[in-house]
């Protein structure tokens, strides 16, 4: 069986492995793999589709994906969001061809069956000519995305009509989205459309980069330390908490130095602070006034970053943004990235300009940092697709290293956070929990 | 402004970004420049505007822009290291607006062809540029650069290059 399917045995092999650090590098790229993950992970958990402010006004429509569904997502004649695999019922033409818009209805250009808001079919060509009265048009509505739920404007489909309450899945997550998303009095705002571009590398690549990688920093993003945008301590990009959670979530929080002379909150203007104070309880306010940088990941791809960086070169003043993006899986070695900036709707103008310069200047296919990081994660699906990699004999030796902090660093008590807190971001703990839920996910399922 | 200096600088530009004379290329660049690329849609029929100005992949000033060319020559811009091979093909080059005999407004179509490291696939990136190009001095500069791609999924992994 060394290079046979998937089965039981094998996977409780990984699974062994990942808890000692340890991830076969075929994980990324085996065919199989990538079947079971659109099964067990992708159709089955919560998935994020949108931002609330994308879609304000009745009729208010984005055309999303979840993994290779697609979904019309949309505000009703009631104000209420709803989610439609966007795809007529009639003989399955992609209803919706437009990234966004608004519509009172949508006709599919087949045959002319006509939906509302609501989903019900409300029109078809010749409609009792040709059906007569007895088909029951109920029955033949778009077929809605099973469940759908929102958590700080942030809205989820879920293919699954059993999986567990969206806030259930987020779990410790939600306070730290809080935040991120629920420290202003109005939410945030979605800016423009987001960001889409092809990555030729596995979905879990970058999930894992975001979420438990900081790591890679000193190395991956040294022409910066090199420009003397980043601070040239190799460490920096540890100093602070990487904060384990469940279901396979998890969030660094990089924190302010006092002799790094960084502005409180992020550097967000003083004038939002009183609402900080209003909509964050003490323990988030006291978390987030000394956060520099967070960064990480939401099962299974929905990873954030919200850094301080310059709007142009050295010495430019630092600011912040809040970026979510979504690793759409295409195929094992090849992902669809969705980046959305995020600012708080109350900021002042001037801020908001601001953070969307310094977005677009390091993040984003052009961004300085991010140019460099799609180029790496590139360079490992590249690696791992030939015969050593993909030998399913698991062995020490083709096995990836996740060993970092693992039985050396303890938790931190006094962290004032819910989460398995732990005093530095260099460290593997978050990417093993990430692996160790991924391998659970497939083997719910497996025989 | 004639229009064969016209081609005659955007050719020229095309060849130093092609060649990587990054100095050079800074040169042709007004002090002031205004450099952006916003993100295309696919929109509906009767929505015809398929630009979204409000989000962009670059958006940059001289000073960015010299940024982003000193970070290739650091030791690990990895993007560019070993540095990708590309070709700006740049036609249909059309004269929209001339404002006044020192500065006129034009259009061309730009593809970028790639080539990165031994993948014998190409990427490719195309679409429209408008510019302002501008006599100061006696030499030619590049005021303001829209370059509008016409993918709205991009196809490259990154733009670590000039558009």
């Amino acid at each position: 069986m060394k290079y046979g399917k998937l089965d039981r045995s094998l996977l409780e092999d990984v699974r062994a492995k990942v808890l000692r650090g340890m991830l076969p590098q075929w994980a990324f790229t085996d065919p199989e793999v990538f079947k079971a993950e659109l099964e067990q992970i992708f159709a089955k958990t919560w998935n994020f589709l949108g931002h609330e402010s994308e879609i304000t006004r009745p009729g208010d429509y984005v055309t999303r994906w979840i993994a290779h569904d697609p979904v019309l997502l949309l505000r009703d004649a009631e104000g209420k969001v709803q989610a439609y695999l966007n795809s007529c019922t009639h003989r399955g033409t992609k209803l919706c061809t437009a990234d966004f818009g608004n519509k009172k209805a949508f006709t599919c250009p087949y045959h002319g069956w006509t939906f509302n808001l609501s989903g019900e079919l409300t029109g078809i060509v010749a409609g009792n000519k040709v059906y007569g009265e007895e088909m029951d048009r109920s029955q033949w509505s778009l077929r809605k995305i099973p469940r759908v739920e929102s958590y700080q404007g942030m809205i989820f489909g879920s293919l699954n009509e059993h999986v567990e309450p969206l806030e259930t899945f987020l779990g410790d997550m939600k306070w730290y989205f809080d935040l991120m998303l629920g420290r202003s009095d109005h939410g945030m705002e979605v800016r423009g459309i987001p960001q889409r571009w092809i990555i030729h590398t596995n979905w879990k690549i970058s999930a894992d980069n975001f979420g438990g990688d900081p790591y890679h920093t000193a190395m991956t993003h040294r022409s910066t330390v090199e420009l003397g945008i980043s601070p040239k301590d190799p460490m920096y990009a540890s100093y602070g908490y990487q904060i384990v959670l469940d279901n396979g979530h998890g969030i660094n929080i990089i924190t302010r130095r006092k002799d790094m002379n960084v502005p409180p909150f992020q550097g967000l203007p003083s004038t939002m602070w009183s609402m900080f104070e209003r909509n964050l309880d003490p323990m988030q306010l006291d978390v987030f006034r000394n956060t520099m940088i967070t960064v990480g990941n939401c099962f299974p791809n929905l990873s954030f970053v919200s850094p301080m960086h310059g709007t142009g070169g050295p010495g430019e003043p630092l600011t912040s943004f809040v970026n979510f993006r979504v690793w759409r899986p295409l195929t094992p070695t090849s992902i669809e990235v969705t980046s959305w900036l995020m600012v708080d709707q109350d900021a002042p103008e001037a801020f908001k300009e601001a953070s969307y310069l310094s977005y677009v200047g390091s993040f984003g296919p052009a961004g300085t940092l991010e140019q460099d990081d799609a180029e790496i994660w590139t360079r490992v699906a590249e690696a791992s697709q030939g015969w050593m990699t993909q030998d399913k004999d698991v062995h020490y030796n083709n096995v990836l290293n996740y060993l970092m902090g693992l039985d050396r660093v303890e938790p931190d008590p006094s962290w004032p956070g819910p989460g398995v807190a732990y005093p530095t971001c260099y460290l593997d703990a978050i990417s093993r929990a990430f692996y160790q839920r991924w391998i659970e996910c497939l083997l719910d399922d497996a025989t | 402004m004639h229009y064969h200096d016209i081609c005659r600088f955007l050719y020229t530009e095309a060849s130093l970004l092609d060649a990587r004379r990054y100095d050079e290329w800074l040169d042709l660049l007004d002090d002031h420049i205004r450099y952006r690329m916003p993100l295309r849609a696919t929109r509906d029929f009767k929505d015809p505007c398929d630009i979204v100005d409000d989000m962009t992949f670059f958006d940059e000033t001289k000073q960015s822009l010299r940024t982003r060319v000193e970070r290739f020559r650091t030791t690990s811009a990895w993007a560019e290291n070993p540095h990708t091979r590309t070709r700006h093909l740049v036609t249909n080059i059309l004269v929209t607006e001339e404002n006044g005999p020192d500065e006129a407004t034009v259009q061309s179509y730009v593809l970028i062809l790639r080539s990165i490291r031994d993948n014998p696939d190409v990427e490719q990136l195309f679409g429209e540029r408008t510019d302002v190009i501008r006599r100061v001095d006696g030499t030619l500069k590049l005021m303001e650069r829209t370059v509008r791609p016409d993918q709205t999924v991009l196809s490259m992994l990154n733009l670590s290059i000039f558009v």
